[in-house]
């Protein structure tokens, strides 16, 4: 059994080497383009030598002078209150854009709706995602007036353009079979939607709803500095009078609030997508023993 | 020189993979070490490297101490043993010289590797090691796109450019076909032969194992059951080492009729 | 009264089940989830009529005719827009360079030891928690009003945003690669460099070239805190209620938007 080398193996340095490949020269275009477009739009900030060497500095006696955080004051001004308030207006957003999207995103699918209706309303929901938020917020400001409700719906709306992307991308990766048997067997269109796709594609979309809410929350934190509600406007005029021990107050609760949510959601999203094993009865019948458990529970 | 003293390897969790195993190679052998999946063979090797710490015992390489050894002395002691694997372990989206250069990582400082300046002795290096292998008409292209017979040389090519005194060889053709499989056990003998690097080689098939081995040392569950020449070699040693009758399996061809002893 | 059932008169041996009971645990959940919007949409101001007055709204006549002078006027609109778009690129460019010896360091593949990896991802969760526009709001009255606080903020955003991604991306890697790296006796960086980073570069440029889209419409919206760029202009015309001129640029910024959409659509597609 001969080696293919005792064909190919000759003394090292007398067989024919590939030259370099050109690819090389790509990349240098490439990475030389980048940096004549980061000069580009750095020369045109107008960054003056003086603000980058000031810049460290600033930021260093702003930090020292927001500690020890300052959480008396802003408690009293109703800053848990305002919390809450960002909270509920990313949720009722996200209720809005959950209810919006979802027939949309059908509509939007491939699997269930022809191109003619399916092309006009992801040209929806692309016309809606190049709002951002803040903006839509702005103008629902001026027509609902001041106050959280103007914040949520603006939510509502620019987060439903987003939710029925995902979604809609969720339902066209849905596996056919289940749809062929409803049709094979003489279902109609909307039998085959309703029990061949949706249980299939409602665990995926909920998750896609939780996301949104999360980043929702932080949307929310933000509609407060152009007063659509929220804990944003705390900050904002925290900032304004450069109470700095106030804004790190302020600033922690929010980060509290992010990262809560975010716990929270990213588990209930974990638990839909990886789905239960255990039978109904079990689990009704191991819910009401720990209830009672808990209820009766001799206090010793 | 290779010594093992006493060596044991505990893994968390429990599992012993080694247990107490003594032994000295001396440089230039070519050795194959063959025992069930789980037998130990291939922590032997990482221990010998460093990949896989010893819990207890001595591994001396050339002298120096390979268990407890970290950073620089950890890193010159690899830099002497080449390893090859199973699964060739190629950086697949990247051309086959990006992946041979891999093998002077520890020779040239690390902002020349970072940004791809190499010297051109390290280049000539790997166009070497890859001319021994007989692929250096494939240096440029990407990994993903050779047989796997081809990355396997490509390994080899990788350990080669590290100029090693030791190469270690995990199950090398466990994922070849027969042909490819008796190829690169050939280039193997080769490089052996013709630079005198020491050669230790984990082998499932037995039958490999008695064409090319030379001196066999056989695991079982983890302890040094046989160190000895091929020639002592046959199937009831193998009985012993594997603890039960030898399986169509365990053996690469077909009928095994081209098993012979021999090196 | 649980008879086994005879083989010979049942024809799979089985007795029928009952149907399961919805769980228990799910109309609970359901409830609350009901109740819940309820309160938030009670506290959040929620009207039933809103719904119909707001499209009926005599203020809606604001936005109706556009002016076109001013907005096609280069001063106004297209100058700013092009600040904003330089504050989107600076802020990428930055962010994404420093984002990727943070990722490494921050994932559980490559990272050098634990407790940079505990440190590293800890200072980055709690980055990321922090929403973008409040910290520019915060960096703009630090540093100063205008694009520069508007570029640091956003660079600080890109940064958080690059890394989450890209840190889960080397997190799947093969680790085989960086294995035989190490084997070769080569510093920790340098393995990373030759084993995992020509794995995952694609993947870089792809979320980055997301990053890049996110900054652009970030942008847009760091000039209503003061953070320069377009954002500045539609702040100051809101003041003044020219929603005739805000709907004008808002339609020019969507054009952009999706110009820049679609060339990055095609970048990941052509690299992933």
């Amino acid at each position: 059994m001969t080696s293919v080398l005792d064909e190919t193996a000759a003394p090292p340095g007398t067989a024919e080497r590939p030259p370099p490949p050109s690819s090389r020269w790509w990349r240098i275009a490439v990475a030389v383009a980048i940096a004549v477009a980061f000069a580009w739009g750095y020369s045109g900030l107008g960054i003056t030598v003086d603000q980058l060497r000031r810049a460290p500095g600033n930021i260093w006696t702003i930090m020292r002078l927001s500690w020890p955080p300052d959480f008396g004051t802003v408690i009293e001004r109703g800053a848990i209150g305002k919390v809450f308030e960002s909270v509920y207006i990313a949720w009722t957003g996200t209720v809005i854009a959950a209810v919006l999207s979802l027939p949309l995103a059908f509509l939007a699918s491939n699997n269930v709706v022809p191109r003619w209706v399916r092309i006009p309303i992801r040209q929806l929901f692309i016309v809606v995602r190049a709002f951002p938020e803040l903006i839509l917020a702005t103008i629902f400001l001026a027509v609902v007036g001041l106050g959280p409700w103007a914040g949520a719906l603006a939510l509502g709306i620019a987060s439903a353009g987003t939710l029925g992307k995902w979604s809609s991308e969720s339902i066209e990766e849905v596996p056919l079979g289940p749809v062929e048997a409803i049709d094979a067997s003489g279902g109609r269109w909307l039998s085959g939607v309703r029990w061949g796709i949706l249980p299939q594609v409602f665990p995926v979309i909920v998750a896609h709803w939780l996301f949104r809410f999360e980043i929702n929350v932080r949307a929310s934190a933000i509609f407060g500095l152009i007063g659509a509600g929220g804990i944003g406007g705390e900050i904002s005029s925290q900032v304004q009078f450069r109470n700095w021990e106030n804004v790190l107050a302020v600033l922690l609760m929010v980060i509290v609030m992010v990262l809560t949510i975010d716990g929270i959601s990213g588990a209930v999203r974990r638990r839909i997508l990886a789905g239960s094993t255990r039978s109904s009865s079990d689990a009704n019948r191991e819910l009401l023993g720990n209830l009672g458990g808990f209820l009766t529970r001799r206090r010793s | 020189m290779i010594e093992f003293d006493s060596v044991s390897v505990t893994y968390r969790g429990g599992v012993h993979a080694l247990r107490d195993v003594s032994l000295t190679i001396d440089d230039g052998e070519f050795v194959v070490i063959v025992g069930l999946s789980g037998a130990g063979k291939s922590t032997l090797l990482r221990a010998l490297n460093g990949l896989v710490p010893a819990t207890s015992g001595s591994i001396r390489v050339d002298g120096t101490e390979v268990v407890g050894s970290k950073g620089a002395e950890l890193r010159n002691v690899r830099r002497k043993i080449g390893m090859i694997f199973q699964t060739f372990n190629l950086a697949t989206r990247t051309t086959v010289m990006n992946n041979v250069l891999m093998g002077r990582l520890a020779s040239v400082p690390t902002w020349r590797s970072t940004l791809g300046f190499w010297p051109a002795a390290d280049r000539e290096i790997a166009f070497e090691a890859l001319e021994r292998v007989g692929i250096v008409d494939k240096a440029y292209v990407r990994a993903s796109n050779l047989s796997g017979g081809q990355q396997q040389r490509v390994g080899i090519a990788r350990a080669l450019a590290q100029q090693p005194s030791v190469m270690l060889a995990d199950e090398p053709v466990a994922a070849l076909d027969p042909v490819t499989s008796h190829q690169v056990m050939e280039d193997l003998q080769r490089i052996n032969r013709e630079l005198g690097i020491t050669t230790l080689i984990n082998l499932h098939f037995l039958d490999l194992a008695r064409r090319y081995g030379r001196r066999l040392i056989g695991l079982r569950d983890g302890e040094l059951v046989f160190d000895g020449d091929i020639a002592d070699v046959d199937d009831e040693t193998f009985r012993e080492i594997y603890g039960r009758a030898i399986t169509p399996d365990d053996l690469l061809a077909m009928d095994g009729s081209d098993v012979r002893p021999g090196g | 009264m649980a008879d086994a059932p005879s083989d010979a008169a049942e024809p799979s041996g089985a007795v029928r089940p009952r149907k399961p009971p919805l769980q228990l645990r799910t109309i609970l959940i359901a409830a609350g989830l009901a109740a819940a919007t309820v309160h938030a949409a009670r506290q959040s101001g929620w009207e039933w009529g809103s719904f119909v007055s707001v499209w009926s709204n005599p203020l809606w006549e604001r936005f109706w005719p556009i002016d076109w002078d001013f907005v096609l006027d280069r001063r106004n609109v297209l100058d700013p827009l092009v600040e904003t778009f330089q504050i989107a690129i600076v802020a990428t460019v930055i962010g994404c360079a420093l984002a990727l010896p943070v990722s490494f360091m921050m994932s559980q593949l490559t990272t050098p030891n634990r407790p940079t990896y505990i440190v590293v991802r800890s200072v980055m969760n709690v980055i990321r928690a922090i929403p973008d526009l409040l910290l520019a709001v915060i960096l703009v009255a630090a540093v100063s009003i205008g694009a520069f606080g508007g570029a640091i903020a956003l660079t600080v955003f890109s940064l958080a945003v690059l890394v989450k991604l890209f840190s889960e991306t080397i997190d799947s890697a093969d680790p085989r690669p960086l294995e035989a790296a190490l084997a070769t006796g080569g510093r920790h960086s340098a393995a990373v460099r030759a084993g995992v980073f020509p794995e995952v570069f694609p993947a870089y440029v792809a979320h980055s070239a997301y990053v890049f889209e996110l900054n652009v419409r970030a942008s847009v919206v760091i000039g209503l805190v003061g953070g320069g760029g377009i954002g500045r202009v539609i702040e100051a015309q809101r003041q003044f209620f020219r929603y005739d001129r805000i709907l004008g640029i808002l339609i020019v910024i969507f054009v952009i938007v999706a110009v820049i959409e679609q060339i990055s659509d095609y970048i990941r597609r052509r690299v992933l």
